[in-house]
């Protein structure tokens, strides 16, 4: 599915601000799943942008105002294919995660992160998913997904930062606390979960062929991927209970949200400020994809030496 | 002299001075210099000291202690002295360890982690350790002078051998202390210092801005500008900061001085904006740029890293160096050493017991009155055991801390650290001591001959630390060619 996505946040200040540094981190990756064909950002006033591959392999755009003004607008605009993608791992016994190799190679997701650390309740609702599911990791997998995509989305009832035991309490959240309390009950059944910054087209019957039908205003969303071994990362929606697939595009991967926040700033001046984030989506027609300027990735790669 | 040394007790440890024959040669000079001051020619000449480290204003905070935050760091009238064969293999020793974590630290952040792949360090010691900074990836550093000041800390066991107690590769302090030591002594002792031929620290400064001006990014051209950036006045090494910016010649700075414009830094002037290329910073990682590390943070310089990234200015010491100063992960520089320069360590590790180990945790548990258990991510001496040392409470706190978890603790067989002669009162008595030499990495890596000597002031006591009330002794290194002159018994220490 080829996919238009136009990000954009705007800042209005309550009065002049000077000196704003920002990172963002909403370009799409490219990876077996997806292929990113076109990326730019854009920011009001203009910037120099500087850009890089973070340590998780996000791309992380750069830029700084100095001068005194009263709003910032930031415009990334990415063109992505994406692909459907294999979603059937091989059944396997829980014992298959206690090797020491694989747990190594995969501490930072087993471990408790800012965003991921669990207490007794959530403790007990995996164990819970472990004992109705049996002994097949795949079942248990899915298990704690139907259980958290049991909770009610509701937004406003947390923000990021809301602790996953409380999340669970309160039966509802939105989709980074679905993904944060599912990272949490993998991880406390040792099963390395990471977590995926992404957006979501949520347009069911598309064909890229109707501008007005195929476009659709979203927001950033979350989901999480689960380690099997001997074959890689299983991608799963708690929010949307439902697998990842050509409707996701993914931004970038790490522990928690903190990893992957899609944007981080500081500035000097009063902070009172509004803040207005919107995404949208559009499904374009497929067409041939002609000269793509080569080696996005290398550029990037290059830029970071 | 006789009256200074009466009653002075070896105790069965390695004594700097005294050999079981007698006077060490290296320092029979400096005690026959002694021997022709009188008592009251002795507190003069501490009156002078004392003096001297008052309007210098030289002073040390101590955290943690409800009396009074500054002291100062008291020096001992009796230097220590190292003869020239002996600092040939400390400073042989220190250039291999920190050029070996210099290459470990750089492959980590900004290369093919070799070590880590080829199973030298434990990946998930890496991963979990307190000091390691993902958001430092990819920023490489001219000449891999990643520890552009670094502070080994030797000590000397029984049989007098050096071995590394720690490496501090984050922000180590005491240079000044040296470099003031040393001023002070030249007045306090000057005959006696004038015959030893002790090799000169006070070219400290050039030295740390000609290290400092060789890592500037390639983009600095001709001249580039360093600064020395501080958290302000209320850290507790700024004296050291105004003090090292002053002996370079370069500005102190604080981060609401310098502005990140289009990923280049500048200083603020009273002409404009100027462009800095190297910040040594004396400010921890966590606080350095906000965008990136703790967004509370107002110390320190918002898009900073994003400027070090570009290739527009060197931050030094290099982000994330707490990685490889975190105590366990200390336990395989040796293996550091092998691996990245195929050499043999010249400077034995003091033997440590990892604690996550099953094996190892439970023989240490067995005999941890017998040990030293530190935090691994601490310095400064703060929250360690001494099991000799310590009540039955203490170490059972400890128990339960190392069971609770055994990642955040190190034990090491306890060192009988070596002793030396030091005034207290009107007498001479037998005091630990340890070194802190400093190494600085440019384009290559030297030590300043000597270093800090720190003296465990409390009699028995083994701690060392300025923040745990110890004091301090110069050091000389004595020239290696000729022997000292004899002392000539027609010069004395004048009347000062």
């Amino acid at each position: 599915m080829r996919l238009d996505i136009r990000y954009t946040t705007r800042f209005r200040y309550a009065g002049q601000v000077t000196e704003s540094q920002n990172e963002l981190r909403a370009c799409p990756t490219t990876d077996d799943h997806q292929w990113l064909v076109h990326y730019d950002v854009t920011t009001f006033p203009t910037s120099r942008v500087q850009s890089y591959l973070d340590h998780w392999g996000t791309r992380v755009d750069t830029f700084g105002v100095r001068l005194p003004h009263d709003r910032l607008e930031v415009v990334a605009s990415a063109t992505v294919e994406t692909g459907s993608r294999s979603q059937d791992p091989p059944s396997m016994p829980l014992a298959a995660y206690d090797q020491t190799r694989f747990r190594d190679a995969h501490l930072e997701f087993l471990q408790t992160s800012g965003h991921v650390a669990w207490g007794d309740p959530v403790a007990a609702a995996a164990a819970e998913c472990a004992v109705r599911a049996g002994d097949d990791a795949i079942d248990v997998i899915m298990a704690v997904q139907e259980s958290v995509a049991g909770l009610e989305f509701r937004a406003g009832t947390t923000q990021v930062g809301t602790p996953v035991d409380d999340v669970l309490a309160a039966g509802a959240g939105v989709c980074q606390d679905f993904a944060h309390l599912a990272i949490a009950m993998y991880r406390h059944l040792g099963i390395p979960a990471r977590y995926v910054s992404g957006y979501l087209f949520t347009v069911d019957d598309a064909t890229g062929e109707d501008r007005a039908a195929d476009e659709v205003e979203v927001e950033t969303h979350a989901w999480i991927e689960a380690a099997i071994p001997g074959w890689g990362w299983l991608a799963l929606d708690p929010t949307n209970a439902q697998e990842v697939g050509e409707r996701h595009v993914t931004i970038g991967r790490g522990r928690d949200y903190d990893d992957v926040s899609p944007f981080r700033g500081v500035f000097t001046g009063r902070q009172d400020h509004e803040l207005d984030v919107a995404v949208t989506m559009r499904r374009l027609a497929l067409e041939p994809l002609g000269d793509i300027p080569g080696g996005f990735m290398r550029q990037v790669a290059q830029q970071q030496q | 002299m006789g009256d200074l040394f009466s009653d002075y007790e070896l105790d069965g440890f390695f004594d700097e001075v005294f050999e079981a024959t007698g006077v060490r040669p290296h320092y029979r000079g400096v005690l026959e210099r002694l021997r022709y001051l009188s008592s009251d020619d002795l507190e003069r000449r501490e009156a002078i000291r004392d003096g001297i480290f008052r309007s210098a204003g030289i002073t040390f905070t101590v955290y943690g202690d409800d009396d009074g935050i500054e002291r100062t760091f008291p020096m001992d009238l009796l230097p220590r002295l190292i003869p020239a064969n002996e600092w040939d293999i400390i400073e042989r020793g220190v250039v291999q360890r920190v050029t070996a974590l210099n290459r470990f630290l750089e492959d980590l952040y900004a290369g093919e982690q070799a070590a880590v792949h080829d199973g030298v360090v434990p990946r998930w010691l890496v991963h979990t350790a307190e000091g390691f900074r993902r958001e430092a990836f990819g920023i490489a550093v001219p000449h891999a002078a990643r520890c552009l000041v670094s502070g080994v800390d030797l000590v000397r066991d029984h049989r007098g051998t050096y071995c590394v107690l720690e490496d501090n590769l984050r922000n180590p302090s005491g240079i000044s202390y040296v470099l003031e030591n040393r001023a002070a002594m030249t007045r306090v002792l000057p005959v006696a210092f004038a015959e030893q031929r002790v090799r000169p620290v006070d070219h400290y400064g050039p030295m740390l801005l000609r290290a400092l001006r060789s890592v500037a990014p390639p983009s600095a051209g001709e001249n580039p500008l360093a600064v020395v950036l501080t958290p302000g006045v209320y850290n507790s090494a700024y004296f050291e900061h105004a003090f090292l910016a002053r002996q370079m010649g370069i500005q102190l700075v604080e981060g609401r001085d310098l502005v990140v414009d289009e990923h280049v830094v500048y200083m603020r002037t009273t002409k404009g904006l100027e462009r800095v290329d190297v910040i040594y910073r004396r400010i921890d990682d966590d606080f350095l740029d906000p965008v990136v590390f703790r967004p509370d943070s107002a110390l320190g310089v918002p898009g900073l890293l994003s400027a070090a990234r570009a290739g527009n200015v060197t931050i030094a010491n290099a982000v994330g160096n707490g990685v490889a100063d975190d105590k366990a992960l200390y336990a395989y520089v040796p293996d550091m050493i092998r691996f990245y320069l195929g050499e043999e360590p010249i400077l034995p590790n003091v033997q440590t017991y990892l604690l996550w180990d099953d094996e190892q945790r439970a023989a240490v548990l067995d005999r941890l009155g017998e040990l030293v258990v530190k935090p691994v991510a601490e310095s400064g001496g703060y929250g360690m055991l001494i099991g000799p040392h310590a009540s039955d409470e203490e170490v059972e706190t400890f128990r339960s801390r190392v069971t609770e978890d055994p990642r955040g603790y190190i034990a090491q067989e306890i060192v009988a650290l070596s002793r030396h002669p030091t005034l207290i009162g009107d007498r001479m008595e037998g005091r630990h001591i340890d070194l802190r030499p400093f190494a600085i990495s440019g384009e290559q890596v030297e030590v300043i001959p000597g270093g800090l000597t720190r003296v465990a002031l409390t009699r028995g006591s083994l701690v060392v630390n300025s923040s745990q009330g110890g004091g301090s002794k110069d050091t000389w290194v004595l020239q290696a060619e000729g022997p000292a002159k004899d002392p000539d018994a027609s010069t004395v220490e004048r009347e000062v």
